[in-house]
C-alpha cells in the first residue's frame, strides 16, 4: 500500500464516474481496468465503507503531492535564511577599541566561513576589519549588480559588532579597453566607478559608513600599469566623493591607502607615498576625502624604530601625519588599514614569530596610547580562503582551517586585558 | 555459409578492438612522448631552479657558488642520469612559476608539497621532512610525547612548535604536559640542555641543524605535523617524474638520502638510537 493511502481514505463522495459505471450508464460505459478492479476489490484496512474514484485518487495524489512540495521548499528555505543562521548580535569585548584587521574574504563562497571568520575576529577583541568589494564581481555588466556575496560578508560582520571598512575598487572588463589590467580605471569611467560605489554606499546605508576609494594608488601595478600620479587619482576623488555622499551622507572616504615605497622620483614602479600624498594636496584633494588610509608594515624593524624617510617602517605613518598637517589637515584622522609583520622562515623581510607577536601587541599599543589622531589599526591578514603557498602565509593570524596561530591566542590575551609585559617569555 | 556470414562481423570486432586498444595506449604513447625528458636527454643537461638563501640545503659559499643538500641532490639526480646539472638561482616566491613557465626543468629547494597546484606542476614523493617533532636529551629515556608527565616541554614562542603544543593542550582535557615559551628557538634549546624542560617542539630544520653544532638531543620520530620536501617538476614531464621518484626512492633505500643529510646536518640521531 502507498504510504500518501490515507490521504484518499478519506473519499466521502463517489465521483460521477464511478456512479455512472455503478448505474451502467452514462457516458463511459466502459468495465473497470485491472488496476480499478484489483483495487476495488481489495478489503479497506480500517473498515471504512469507501467509494474509491480514481479521478479523486488523483487529485489527493496531487494534493499529496503539492504538500510533499511545499515541505521541501520550506526546508530550503529554512536551510538557507540568512538572518537566523546568523544568530544574535554581538559585540566585541576589548581594551583597545581602535584595534582592526583586514580580512580576506573576497575570494571565500562558503557562507559558515565567512560567519566563522567575523566570529574569530569578534572573539579575538578586534571592533574593526577592513575588506575588498571588488567592482568586477559585483557589477559584470552595467547597471546589473550581484550583491549576494557582499550580503553576506557585510551581515556577517554587522551581526558579530564589527566596523567594516569597505575598500572599492577593480574594474569590470566592460568598463576598460581591451587589453587593460584589471586596475586600470579610465579617466572616462570616473562616473560609472562612481555609481558603483554610490550603489554600495546606498545598498549598506547604517552598515557600512567606511569606503576606501582605490588601493595604493601610488605603485603602477596598482594603477593599471601606467605611471603613477597623484593628479588623476586626485581627479577620480573629485567624481566619487560627492556621489558617495549623495548616496549615503553619514559615509566616511578614505583615501590614498597609499603603500609605503621609497620609489626614487621618475621610478617606472611606483612614487614615494610622501611626495604622492603632497602630490594630491597640491591637486586639490583635501575636500574629497575624510580620513587619510595608510599602509604601514614594519619589515624587519621594531614598531619604536623612529620614522626616517629614507626608511619603511611603522612609524612612517608619522611622517604621512606630518604632511597632513602641513597641509591643514589636521583635524582629519588616519586609519590604517593595512600593516604588521611576516614571520616566514625564508623571506628577507621576516621577522622571528615572537619578534612578531611582540611587535604586533605593540603596534596596537602605540596607536591606542600615542596616536589619537589614528581611528583604527587593521593587520594584514586575518586568514586567506587557502594556503597562498608564499610569505603571504606567514602574515596570517589563522590558518585556512581556522586553526588559531599563537599570534591570535597572544592578541586576544592582549585584548582581554590580561598582563601584556609578561605575554613576551624571558631568556631563561 | 556460416564462416561467409561470420567474416564481416568478426573483422568489425577486430577492428573495434584495435581502435580501443590504441585509444587506451594514448596515455603511454604521450607517457614516451615527455618533452622535458626528451630535452634533458638530448641536451645532456637538466636546469634546476633554487633560492640560495636557505642553509643548509641551498646557500652562497665563500666563492659564491651554490652549495647544500638540495645542489647535491640535484646533481645526484643528473649524474644518474649521465647528464651535466645546471643551477639556476630564482627567488623563492617564484619557483614554482618558473617551472610552470618551463624556464627551469625542476625547481628542488625545500619545496613543500601544494595540492592546489597539482594541475599547474607535479609533485615528486618527499625526500626529507621538515615538520614538527619532538627532541629530547640524547640520554633522556624518553620516546614518546606521552612519556612526558611532569616536566616541561620547551618551544619557540609563536613558533610552528607553539602551534603544535597549544594545539595538542586544547584538545587533551588533561594537560599531558606543561609549556614553555622561548623568544628563539636558541633559548628553547638552553632550555633543554640546562634541563629547565624535558623535551622541545621545533622543526625538524632548527633541530637538525642544532644537532650539526654538537647539541646533545635525539629527535623522536614520526614527526607530530609533517612538512615534506618535494621536487616541483612540469606538468608534462611524465617521465622526468617516474625517474625522479625512482631515483629518490632507491638514493633512500641505498643511504644516499641518508649520506647527504649527515653531510650537511651531522648524523641524525633519531629515537630508536638509545635502543
Amino acid at each position: 500500500m502507498s504510504r500518501w493511502a490515507f490521504l484518499s481514505r478519506r473519499a466521502p463522495r463517489p465521483s460521477p464516474t464511478a456512479v455512472h459505471r455503478a448505474l451502467g450508464k452514462g457516458p463511459f460505459r466502459r468495465g473497470p481496468s485491472v488496476e480499478e478492479k484489483a483495487r476495488d476489490e481489495s478489503p479497506d484496512p480500517v473498515g471504512v465503507d469507501v467509494v474509491r474514484s480514481p479521478q479523486w485518487s488523483r487529485r489527493y495524489r496531487a494534493l499529496g503531492g503539492l504538500a510533499l512540495a511545499s515541505l521541501f521548499l520550506a526546508g530550503l528555505l529554512w536551510l538557507y535564511r540568512p538572518e537566523d543562521a546568523l544568530g544574535p548580535g554581538r559585540t566585541v569585548r576589548t581594551v583597545n577599541p581602535k584595534m582592526g584587521v583586514h580580512t580576506r574574504l573576497t575570494d571565500e563562497v562558503e557562507p559558515w566561513k565567512i560567519r566563522r571568520t567575523m566570529a574569530m575576529v569578534r572573539e579575538m577583541g578586534a571592533p574593526w576589519i577592513v575588506e575588498y568589494f571588488p567592482w568586477a564581481y559585483y557589477e559584470p555588466s552595467p547597471g546589473r549588480y550581484l550583491w549576494d556575496h557582499p550580503d553576506l560578508v557585510i551581515q556577517a560582520a554587522v551581526r558579530e559588532g564589527l566596523t567594516v571598512i569597505a575598500r572599492l575598487g577593480m574594474v569590470p572588463e566592460w568598463a576598460r579597453p581591451q587589453g587593460t589590467s584589471e586596475l586600470y580605471l579610465d579617466p572616462e569611467r570616473y562616473e560609472e566607478f562612481g555609481r558603483f560605489a554610490a550603489a554600495f554606499a546606498r545598498r549598506y546605508r547604517g552598515q557600512v559608513n567606511y569606503v576606501i576609494l582605490w588601493n595604493e594608488p601610488n605603485l603602477s601595478l596598482e594603477w593599471g600599469w601606467r605611471p603613477v600620479d597623484p593628479g588623476e587619482y586626485t581627479a577620480m576623488l573629485r567624481v566619487v566623493y560627492p556621489m558617495l555622499k549623495e548616496a549615503n551622507p553619514e559615509v566616511q572616504v578614505l583615501a590614498g591607502a597609499l603603500a609605503p615605497t621609497l620609489a626614487p622620483p621618475g621610478s617606472e614602479w611606483g612614487m614615494n607615498d610622501l611626495d604622492y600624498l603632497q602630490g594630491m594636496y597640491d591637486a586639490g584633494a583635501a575636500p574629497y576625502f575624510d580620513l587619510l588610509a595608510v599602509h604601514v608594515y614594519g619589515w624587519r624593524f621594531g614598531p619604536d624604530e623612529p620614522p626616517d624617510p629614507q626608511v619603511v617602517n611603522f612609524r612612517r605613518v608619522e611622517l604621512l601625519r606630518e604632511v597632513m598637517e602641513r597641509n591643514g589637515d589636521r583635524d582629519k584622522e588616519v586609519a590604517i588599514t593595512e600593516a604588521g609583520w611576516n614571520d616566514h622562515p625564508r623571506w628577507t623581510r621576516a621577522v622571528r614569530p615572537g619578534e612578531r607577536i611582540r611587535y604586533t601587541l605593540r603596534a596596537y599599543e602605540i596607536a591606542r596610547t600615542e596616536w589619537p589622531w589614528v581611528r583604527s589599526l587593521s593587520m594584514w591578514v586575518f586568514r586567506f580562503p587557502w594556503d597562498q603557498k608564499s610569505y603571504q602565509d606567514f602574515y596570517t593570524f589563522v590558518d585556512t582551517d581556522f586553526e588559531p596561530k599563537p599570534i591570535y591566542l597572544e592578541v586576544q590575551r592582549y585584548a582581554r586585558g590580561e598582563d601584556i609585559d609578561g605575554a613576551w617569555p624571558e631568556q631563561p | 555459409m556460416a564462416r561467409t556470414a561470420l567474416r564481416p562481423g568478426v573483422l568489425l570486432l577486430v577492428g573495434l578492438t584495435l581502435a580501443l586498444g590504441l585509444l587506451g595506449a594514448l596515455p603511454w604513447l604521450r607517457l614516451g612522448s615527455d618533452p622535458v625528458w626528451g630535452r634533458i636527454q638530448a641536451g645532456g643537461r637538466w636546469r634546476v631552479g633554487m633560492d640560495p638563501s636557505f642553509p643548509p640545503f641551498e646557500f652562497l659559499d665563500a666563492s659564491g657558488q651554490m652549495v647544500g643538500l638540495d645542489v647535491d641532490l640535484a646533481q645526484a639526480l643528473g649524474q644518474a642520469w649521465g647528464v651535466e646539472t645546471e643551477l639556476v638561482a630564482i627567488g623563492f616566491d617564484s619557483l614554482v612559476d618558473a617551472v610552470e613557465a618551463h624556464r627551469v626543468d625542476a625547481a628542488l629547494s625545500g619545496l613543500t608539497f601544494d595540492p592546489r597546484r597539482t594541475r599547474d606542476v607535479r609533485h615528486s614523493i618527499p625526500y626529507f621532512d621538515a615538520g614538527i617533532r619532538l627532541a629530547v636529551a640524547a640520554d633522556s629515556p624518553i620516546q614518546a610525547l606521552s612519556e612526558i608527565a611532569d616536566g616541561c616541554v620547551a618551544v619557540e614562542w609563536g613558533s610552528g612548535g607553539d602551534a603544535v603544543a597549544r594545539r595538542l593542550l586544547r584538545q587533551s582535557e588533561t594537560p599531558p604536559f606543561q609549556v614553555q615559551a622561548f623568544p628563539s628557538p636558541e633559548a628553547a634549546l638552553e632550555a633543554l640542555a640546562t634541563g629547565v624542560c624535558v623535551g622541545v617542539l621545533m622543526d625538524t630544520v632548527s633541530l637538525r641543524l642544532a644537532q650539526a653544532e654538537g647539541a646533545p638531543i635525539r629527535l623522536l620520530d614520526p614527526p607530530l605535523e609533517s612538512e615534506p620536501y618535494v621536487v616541483v617538476l612540469p606538468l608534462e614531464a611524465r617521465t622526468l617524474q617516474a625517474e625522479v621518484d625512482r631515483l629518490l626512492e632507491r638514493f633512500g633505500q641505498d643511504g644516499t638520502l641518508a649520506r647527504l643529510e649527515a653531510r650537511w646536518f651531522g648524523a641524525f640521531v633519531d629515537g630508536l638510537s638509545g635502543d
